[in-house]
């Protein structure tokens, strides 16, 4: 399969001078679900905010073939869409229907197909009737759910989600869970930010793992990256004492994870 | 809008937005020593309410809440605009004094400002400040503006949830202290709210550019403006035109000198 994503020699600093890529290449490709796991503060948000040109590192990022660059930029966004970390910076609009309809909108799209894809978005991630909704008064899981609907309803090529898990209770992340496998099964590329390495079993057909100096250090299936305990011990996503080896063990020997889908 | 209760929830914002404003455009600018025109003006309104289906107990319910801050602004003008004496009291080295200039300044800020939250009531109730807002942006309201008004909208609560956190965070390790001290982590906490509103405003501005935003605000709602948005502004002017042009007084006069009604016209 040939990559929809490229990423050769990206680095970063923010502009008080901290490193935030650090000689970053990866390649990922159409269809694929990649899960980039590591420690808070590693640079994996920072990636994909340059992935979709927010900011804009030293490197070079190819995605579906368009070099990303000043001109091709908004071609690039109509193809990758992006989920942050917390809802409430992506529900801006006062009602669910106009942040959901806010993307198509831009796009230039007809009101009726605006309203199709919204409707259809909004039944992939199970939020029928919540249209007229005011985004403040949803709990979190809708609103993380809603967040993902504002996405879906561009139909992007590319996905990506960035700790799409954090603060949902088990309920909610395993109905996300859901949803990604039926955006995986419609062929979406998948990229998820994560420092929760168990999310990714069942879901990652590669693991990238990224240490505490801002760069991959690690690229393999989830069974090879779980299996190298010292690798995650070293890059702080397990800990050092005992019970932390003891859950590992527990986790792995279970699948709890599985067992729960 | 096909799913309108009444009326006038069911009209044009726009047609809504004109109606209303001309009503308080002409209640601002008579003379408040005609009391028969604010009568009519009550009048006015009042049909508004009934054909919006807005009771007068939802009515005082809404407006409760905000007579309290106008009385408190209105209540000392009696006594502190200079004129004409109407009525004093001396109580020791006091002289308190009620002018006739006051009572009338009071009476026109009580007077206007209670039929003009009457129309703001009927306003909220019948239409969506979403739909409020586009209205405007389809009136050529500076769309700026209009975008500002929306995000203060959508994140003012967000705001206060925050500020409620950093709050709470002070309360569980306060104990005491001078006041000094007080005011000094009073600072801090609106420095942490400023910086965290910035951030955030940051945040929401990429996921907007992320999703193809240009700097207009689209929308999926699209409104006419109908017949009866027609009907509607043009009995509200007509009304409007019958109050301005002193029809009360001229109907007083021809009873009074037993003449025509197209000579009193």
């Amino acid at each position: 399969m040939a990559s929809i994503i490229k990423v050769s020699n990206l680095n970063y600093r923010y502009p008080d001078g901290t490193v935030g890529l650090k000689d970053v290449s990866f390649e990922a490709e159409e269809g694929e679900t990649l899960v980039i796991i590591g420690a808070n503060g590693t640079g994996k948000s920072t990636l994909f905010m340059n992935l979709t040109g927010i900011l804009e590192g030293d490197g070079h990022i190819n995605i579906a073939g368009l070099t990303l660059n000043k001109i091709q930029v908004k071609e690039i966004r109509r193809k990758v869409g992006m989920v942050f970390q917390n809802p409430d910076d992506q529900l801006f609009c006062p009602t669910v229907m106009d942040d959901v309809s806010f993307g198509p909108l831009n796009l230039g799209w007809d009101n009726n197909e605006v309203m199709a894809a919204s409707q259809k978005a909004l039944a992939l991630v199970d939020m029928e009737g919540y249209e007229s909704r005011t985004s403040y008064h949803l709990s979190f899981g809708e609103k993380k759910r809603a967040a993902i609907a504002t996405v879906l309803s561009m139909d992007p090529k590319i996905l990506l989600f960035d700790e799409p898990t954090s603060g949902l209770d088990p309920r909610s992340t395993s109905k996300f869970i859901n949803i990604l496998y039926t955006l995986k099964s419609q062929g979406k590329t998948i990229l998820i930010v994560t420092h929760d390495i168990f999310l990714a079993q069942g879901i990652a057909d590669k693991v990238l793992v990224f240490s505490e100096e801002k760069r991959p250090v690690a690229i393999g299936s989830y069974k090879e990256i779980l299996s190298n305990y010292g690798l995650l011990l070293k890059n702080n996503l397990v800990h050092q004492h005992h019970h932390g080896q003891i859950v590992y063990e527990h986790e792995h020997r279970r699948g709890y994870i599985h067992e729960r889908l | 809008m096909g799913f309108a209760n009444n009326l006038v929830e069911g009209l044009d914002p726009r047609s809504k937005i004109i109606s209303f404003l001309s009503i308080i455009l002409c209640m601002v600018l008579t003379p408040i020593t005609r009391l028969k025109d604010f009568g009519l003006y009550f009048l006015l309104i009042l049909a508004i309410a009934f054909i919006a289906k807005i009771t007068p107990r939802q009515i005082l319910k809404r407006m409760f809440v905000l007579i309290p801050f106008i009385l408190f602004i209105a209540i000392f003008i009696p006594f502190i605009k200079e004129g004409n004496v109407y009525w004093s009291i001396k109580i020791g080295y006091w002289q308190l004094r009620v002018t006739y200039e006051g009572v009338w300044t009071f009476l026109n800020l009580i007077i206007k400002s209670v039929l003009s939250i009457i129309l703001l009531v009927i306003a909220s109730a019948t239409t969506t400040f979403p739909d409020f807002l586009q209205g405007m942006e389809m009136l050529r309201t500076p769309r700026l503006l209009v975008i500002l008004m929306s995000f203060m909208y959508r994140y003012i609560f967000v705001l206060l949830d925050e500020a409620k956190r950093l709050m709470r965070a002070r309360a569980l390790r306060y104990f005491g202290s001078r006041y000094s001290e007080q005011f000094r982590i009073i600072g801090y906490m609106i420095g942490i709210l400023f910086i965290r509103t910035f951030e955030r405003a940051k945040r929401i501005y990429s996921a907007m550019i992320i999703r193809g935003f240009t700097g207009e605000i689209r929308s999926i709602k699209r409104f006419q403006f109908s017949y009866i948005d027609f009907l509607f502004i043009t009995g509200i002017i007509i009304s409007l035109l019958f109050i301005v042009s002193g029809i009360v007084y001229k109907l007083e006069h021809m009873k009074i000198n037993n003449a025509h009604l197209w000579q009193a016209l």
